[in-house]
């Protein structure tokens, strides 16, 4: 029995205004979800009918599961963070973490025990004394979550609590809030706007756009099968290059033609693909599939992957980009091996890593179907025309690409992705 | 989410055509939607009814006074005394009532004059304090200069001097000025509002983005110019409160003019009344309590009714003086 | 926006500016041009009179010789005038019984009609704010009326109840009375604002608390109310100030109920009387000066013990 299980969840606001539409999600007891999503794609609605605060629509929400729309929040047992994280001005760190006990009549001993634990465990020992003005954001934010941890809660829910953290704490502060998850145990809904703080927390995420949910999977899963553009593109930084393109054949073999290039495509990938043969699609490549030969080094076998091309490195858990070497890459001219020629824009240094930004002969396609024409138009934007970029790569450092140059990448087909051009969908076999 | 009550109306742009009512309905339920549901508050049953009906007793006390001058101001002085207050009697005099205000009562003066004056002193005197609380509330909100700050305590520590302390030393300087029943002897001292100065500060700082402001200054506009087309289009509402308030206030006000006027006939409405009623209970005048009532309706009908149309301003402006505390 | 971060880090330029730039300095002569109009009209009208007050209370106006120069002995007959402080004392008590009931019954109000509680509020509260736009003379000649001993109607409904030949504006009850007036006339305008400072409390701290299971009472009373304090604060300031000068309505009812109202029944009762009717401008203006000393000085411990009241909740 799931510990939270959401069925057909719908918020439409008197207004009309139609905030979730139909979510079905399972969380398992002890297990972290984070909800992500952009604004207003209704990931903070759905917390807040789990957490009782908002009047739900149509569709159920079962704790354990017994159905419990009509159950009160305050009798749900659910602790939740605020983003702002709605401390009691007026009352100490003390008081703010006691208040829950004390409506509990919890006696004054056991309640004393409970808070300093709670402050130990968040390192606020020293805090205690102090008002909630008096403290910097990230003391706020422990606060806030000593307060739920003191809770013991069935259901533990988060909504951004990390968003107005600067960058570094925020960082820093992951690792507390998965401590505080462990500690507490109970099932967790986190929600978030950044996907990389859903990557790296999640045991699953489900990524929601316009009220609707685009995927529910693991993280893992969200990166080498998205399920629609969206989820593509909004999983991974920079976002995957999306463009228009045909699928054909050169002779007997199976091409991708994207506006003046072809690349073939080997018997497996377009096997995935033979229900499309003949029309259009849209095929997406990630920046950090694209890869450039380091200068000065002779393309030798796609062994030693880690010199002999430029791709990065991911980070922690399972970052925006898998690691190297574990579907070498080809060489860019390589026997057999498909290459994308590109002009090469803008190099962005990152110090780690480079953000090359490229133009290619072929027309990009939108996150999302029917938003093209705006794609168009940005594209169209761009300072210089004719070399505005429409897309972008990640490089190692050493890859000796210059702005106005052209460059040929090395492109796996077994890396590319694919989608319905008219629902966005993907291609799947 | 508090932050509605300060946006200008005109700031909704981009939605499609709507009717006023339509708009409203809509403002309505976002206003539902943006308030905590009741069921949450865990309350017992019975406790809508209770409050609601605490309500309308508190409703009904409020409107004993204002219904009952509705009532009476129809009937003859008789009646007033012999009959039941809270309907209407036979004969039903309120025309007759009602012309009666146009006539001069006892050499005390005519009500109608009383009206004209007050209207008068009330919107110049509004105006003008409105138009000096904006300049002051800007220059304290959006510049730093010498003095400033303590400027702006004294100011507001002028509210703590009683009216008598400066009302009648003012007497006294009229006199020797010449401004004894003149009315600029009571529009002038109309125009000081410390509340106005204050309310004005807190809503342009609240309005008015400094950044905007710099912004202009970088661009070469000078102040005036600045203040004309920035500030001011952002600070309508703001204005419209104080506003009122500043109408509401010289419209009301009794003891300033009861000190300065001597000349029956440059009475606002509130020395007239006072008067009629002093002389109601000296003189035996059958006409003087009908048309005191009379006169009493009168007078606060058009606040009312201004009061009624101009709700938002009221409703939002009063929360900047008590948040920005 | 629980988190009580500042919304504007309050920048004192004018520290950390240089004091010589001429294009500041340019500026900062525009905003004294732009606070000149206002400048000017309070230095006229309130502060050269108040300087006049002032000034005259230090001389004595006698029947032979003229007006003398008499230092404090204005001031001495004052303090030492039993006329004077026992309408002193009358506002005071009227001030304590009536504000804090008026304050109670606005705050009540104001919570049921923040919380949604009670129904049609809006249509309540601009019933409740129709008070505000009636003139103290015209409420006061209006509940005169409804007050009146021999035919107001209050007094027909006090007899239904059993009292009958009740005299409202008795020596006995003219006080309550005219608190009752003081109520009708302020409640509304205090609600309201007490209302959009209870609005402006943030909607996640009372969700916080209502997760919390937070019985309503805590809730009104340990959340909201201790974040309305600045409201409450300022409230109390500005209705001690107008309590201490009460004066229209005792006049007012003076006519209906002859002999009650005293010459020296409230403070500027009696330096309105003593200034006007008896001429007597220095003693009046003497007088004055005191009342708002007394005045200062009631506002400000009723400031203090507020702050201090707060830190204990």
């Amino acid at each position: 029995m799931a510990a939270i299980s959401l069925r057909g969840l719908t918020k439409v606001y008197a207004t009309g205004v139609r905030a979730l539409d139909g979510l079905d999600l399972e969380v398992s007891d002890g297990e972290f979800v984070v909800l992500v999503g952009p604004s207003g794609c209704g990931k903070t609605t759905a917390l807040r009918m789990v957490a009782g605060l908002e009047r739900i629509t149509s569709g159920t929400v079962s704790f354990g599961g017994r159905v419990v729309n009509d159950v009160s929040p305050r009798h749900r047992d659910v602790a939740m963070v605020f983003q702002n994280y709605a401390l009691y001005p007026h009352l100490s760190v003390y008081q703010n973490i006691g208040f829950a006990l004390e409506n509990k009549k919890v006696e004054k001993a056991e309640r004393d025990r409970q808070i300093r634990i709670a402050a130990e465990t968040l390192g606020l020992g020293d805090l205690l004394g102090r008002k909630p003005a008096q403290l910097s954001g990230g003391q706020r934010q422990r606060v806030a979550m000593g307060r739920a941890i003191v809770r013991s809660p069935a259901v533990f829910l988060m909504d951004e609590p990390l968003s107005n953290l600067d960058a570094k704490l925020r960082v820093q502060m992951r690792s507390e809030v998965l401590r505080v998850h462990k500690s507490i145990g109970a099932a967790t809904m986190y929600v978030t706007h950044d996907q990389v703080e859903a990557m790296t927390m999640g045991d699953r995420v489900a990524v929601l756009q316009g009220g609707v949910l685009q995927q529910y999977d693991t993280p893992r899963s969200l990166y080498d099968r998205p399920a629609n553009v969206f989820v593509a593109t909004f999983i991974g930084s920079p976002a995957m290059n999306l463009y228009e393109a045909d699928l054909s054949t050169d002779g007997t073999a199976p091409t991708v033609v994207l506006g003046s290039q072809r690349l073939p495509l080997p018997p497996q990938v377009a096997a995935r693909v033979a229900a499309y043969q003949g029309r259009k699609v849209i095929v997406g490549v990630r920046p950090e599939d694209l890869a450039v030969p380091v200068s000065g080094v002779s393309g030798s076998s796609g062994a030693s992957s880690a010199s002999g091309a430029s791709r990065v490195s991911g980070a922690s858990r399972v970052s925006g980009a898998p690691q190297a070497g574990a579907s070498g890459v080809p060489q860019a001219g390589a026997s057999g091996t498909p290459g994308l020629v590109a002009d090469v824009s803008l190099v962005e240094v990152l110090g780690s890593e480079q953000h090359v930004y490229f133009w290619l002969d072929a027309t990009p396609a939108a996150s999302a179907p029917g938003a093209a024409a705006a794609a168009g138009e940005s594209a169209q934007e761009g300072i210089l025309t004719g070399s505005a970029p429409n897309g972008v790569a990640r490089l190692d450092p050493g890859s000796g690409v210059r702005p106005g140059g052209r460059v040929t990448f090395a492109v796996n087909p077994a890396r590319l992705y694919f989608f319905d051009p008219d629902t966005g969908r993907a291609i799947s076999d | 989410m508090t932050a509605s009550t300060l946006v200008p109306p005109d700031a909704a742009g981009a939605r499609p055509a709507e009717s006023r009512r339509q708009r409203r309905k809509r403002e309505e339920l976002e206003e539902r939607d943006a308030v905590i549901p009741v069921e949450l508050y865990g309350l017992k049953r019975g406790t809508v009814t209770v409050l609601t009906t605490c309500c309308v007793l508190f409703a009904i006390f409020t409107l004993v006074p204002i219904a009952w001058i509705i009532f009476n101001s129809t009937k003859t002085q008789a009646n007033i005394f012999g009959t039941f207050g809270f309907w209407f009697a036979r004969p039903f005099e309120f025309f007759h009532n009602f012309r009666m205000l146009f006539e001069n009562v006892d050499d005390d003066g005519t009500y109608i004059d009383w009206f004209g004056n007050t209207a008068l002193y009330a919107v110049l005197g509004g105006v003008g304090a409105t138009a000096l609380s904006a300049f002051a509330g800007y220059g304290f909100a959006r510049f730093e200069f010498r003095g400033s700050k303590v400027l702006f305590y004294i100011i507001i520590g002028s509210l703590l001097v009683p009216i008598g302390a400066i009302t009648l030393p003012l007497y006294l300087v009229y006199s020797k000025a010449h401004l004894i029943n003149s009315i600029w002897g009571m529009i002038l001292p109309s125009l000081v509002a410390p509340v106005g100065v204050y309310l004005m500060r807190t809503y342009i700082r609240l309005s008015v983005p400094r950044e905007l402001v710099d912004a202009a200054r970088i661009d070469g506009a000078s102040e005036i110019r600045i203040f004309f087309r920035v500030a001011l289009p952002l600070m309508v509402p703001g204005l419209m409160t104080v506003l009122l308030l500043s109408v509401v206030g010289v419209w009301n006000n009794y003891f300033l003019p009861l000190i300065i006027f001597s000349n029956n006939n440059l009475f606002p409405l509130t020395v007239g009344m006072g008067l009629w009623s002093q002389h109601a209970t000296t003189s035996g005048d059958q006409n003087l309590y009908p048309l005191i009532v009379m006169g009493g309706l009168v007078t606060i009908a058009p606040l009312i009714i201004l009061f009624l149309i101009l709700q938002r301003y009221w409703r939002g402006g009063l929360l900047l003086g008590s948040i920005a505390n | 926006m629980s988190a009580p971060a500042p919304t504007r880090p309050a920048r004192d330029e004018s520290r950390s500016r240089p004091r010589h730039s001429a294009w500041v300095r340019r500026r900062d002569r525009a905003g004294l041009a732009f606070v000149s109009p206002f400048l000017v009209a309070f230095g006229l009208f309130m502060i050269v009179p108040l300087g006049y007050a002032i000034y005259d209370s230090l001389f004595t106006s006698r029947i032979i010789g003229g007006t003398v120069f008499s230092g404090l002995s204005n001031y001495t007959q004052i303090l030492t005038s039993g006329m004077f402080w026992s309408g002193v004392i009358r506002v005071v008590i009227f001030g304590a019984i009536q504000i804090p009931v008026m304050l109670a019954i606005a705050f009540f109000f104001a919570t049921a009609f923040d919380l949604g509680v009670a129904k049609f509020g809006k249509a309540f509260r601009t019933i409740f704010f129709i008070p505000f736009a009636v003139p103290v003379v015209v409420s006061a000649l209006m509940w005169g009326f409804l007050f009146e001993p021999s035919y107001g109607p209050f007094v027909h409904l006090a007899s239904v109840f059993g009292f009958h030949n009740v005299d409202f504006l008795s020596n006995t009850l003219m006080l309550p009375s005219i608190i009752t007036i003081a109520i009708w006339e302020w409640t509304g305008y205090n609600s309201i604002i007490l209302y959009t400072a209870l609005k402006s409390v943030p909607r996640d701290i009372v969700e916080a608390a209502i997760l919390d299971d937070t019985p309503l009472w805590k809730i009104i009373v340990k959340v909201k109310l201790p974040l309305v304090r600045p409201a409450i604060v300022l409230l109390i300031f500005l209705n001690t100030i107008g309590a201490l000068q009460l004066f229209v309505e005792p006049l007012i009812l003076n006519n209906y109920s002859a002999g009650v109202i005293t010459l020296n029944w409230t403070p500027v009762l009696y330096i309105y009387n003593t200034s006007i009717n008896d001429a007597q401008y220095n003693l009046g203006a003497a007088m004055a000066v005191v009342l708002g000393l007394v005045i200062v000085a009631i506002s400000i411990t009723s400031l203090l013990f507020r702050r201090s009241k707060g830190e204990f909740s």
